[in-house]
């Protein structure tokens, strides 16, 4: 195939390097994304209030309320997952998308097109069930709650790296993971300030929010650099009359 | 060397082949924007384009809004690299004679 990803060397104003913007525009646009980040950030959230009332109720003593919020985050469990394999959820991505992006239209790459395979919706759901472990630990008090960010890298990082090279998203999306590793990394070694007492828990929550909508922010203005590009050419190799041209077929 | 297919040389057809080609999928809207077409004319080169076997239609309904999705077959991949093979082969043989034709000897 000429127009294959080798991307061999083309000359300004060839009609093929429409097919190249067009593909990074599709690539770009970050609502695949935004809705891994949705779910992180709300996991993250969800966990991190959980743990940290769990704690309080080891401490009070107050058994009912621990042992309902050790059900709540088993209940937390089933629904994101459930969310994240259902038809239902892949509607609600889709209409966020067609909102969102509605005045420009509808494209998705071919890497998006069918559902996903198997170990991507089951390391999802290890995604969501370590992080709970991981807030289970935190309020047995095994675990101390300024290592939750160096635990939820060592998961959440691989996770990220795999989904960006297997959903072949662009160069921004590497933000993300590559700054949360090496934030939770600092952290761990001490060179990066930690917040002491209550909230505590954001230490963890701030980087995966934070990076992640850096990434989110990149990946978008570069989708509107790659659609200016691609409208460009499109319009450079165009006649000057679009609907008046055809060819010997008869006229649209 | 073949000639080049007259269905894909035509400027808004070889452009919606090289956007699809580019993506999985895209909306009649989003070529309408990006191409600067009218409805009708989209519509009268993506009729040409199936009719051909380059693309295929999806056609859905959600709620009461249709929507339409188009993608390019194996079969339009192929005719759009071969489009641009012969087109190279074409570039190649007139740099080449460029190259090769010496300029005019000018008597003194």
């Amino acid at each position: 195939m000429v127009e294959g990803r080798s991307h061999p060397p083309l000359q300004p104003g060839d009609p093929r390097l429409i097919m190249r913007w067009a593909q990074r525009y599709a690539k770009s646009r970050t609502i695949s994304f935004l809705v891994q980040w949705v779910f992180i950030v709300l996991m993250l959230s969800g966990i991190g209030l959980m743990t940290a009332i769990a704690q309080m109720a080891q401490q009070t003593g107050n058994g009912a309320l621990f042992n309902t919020i050790v059900f709540l985050m088993g209940f937390s469990i089933v629904l994101l997952v459930w969310f994240s394999i259902s038809p239902w959820g892949g509607e609600v991505i889709w209409r966020i998308t067609q909102w969102l992006y509605g005045k420009e239209g509808y494209v998705a790459s071919e890497d998006d097109q069918g559902p996903s395979s198997w170990w991507v919706n089951v390391s999802f759901g290890g995604l969501i069930i370590y992080h709970v472990v991981l807030g289970l630990l935190i309020s047995f008090e095994k675990l101390p709650v300024d290592s939750l960010h160096f635990w939820s890298a060592l998961y959440m990082v691989p996770f990220l790296m795999i989904m960006i090279v297997y959903q072949h998203l662009g160069f921004w999306a590497w933000i993300w993971p590559v700054c949360y590793g090496l934030h939770a990394a600092g952290a761990y070694l001490g060179y990066i300030p930690m917040i002491q007492g209550q909230w505590q828990l954001a230490n963890s929550i701030i980087p995966a929010l934070g990076y992640g909508f850096v990434a989110m922010v990149a990946g978008h203005l570069y989708s509107r650099f790659a659609l200016y590009k691609l409208r460009s050419l499109a319009r450079a190799s165009m006649p000057a009359n679009p609907d008046a041209s055809d060819d010997d077929e008869g006229g649209a | 060397m073949s000639g080049l297919d007259k269905l894909i040389h035509e400027p808004a057809r070889l452009q919606i082949l090289s956007i699809l080609s580019g993506v999985g999928v895209a909306d009649f809207n989003f070529l309408c924007s990006t191409l600067s077409l009218t409805k009708g004319n989209l519509s009268s080169h993506m009729d040409k384009l199936e009719k051909a076997g380059f693309v295929v239609v999806k056609k859905t309904t959600v709620g009461k809004v249709s929507h339409t999705e188009f993608s390019i077959t194996a079969l339009g991949r192929e005719a759009l690299a071969e489009y641009w093979q012969n087109l190279d082969a074409i570039r190649n043989i007139q740099i080449e004679d460029t190259q090769t034709s010496t300029p005019p000897v000018l008597d003194e």
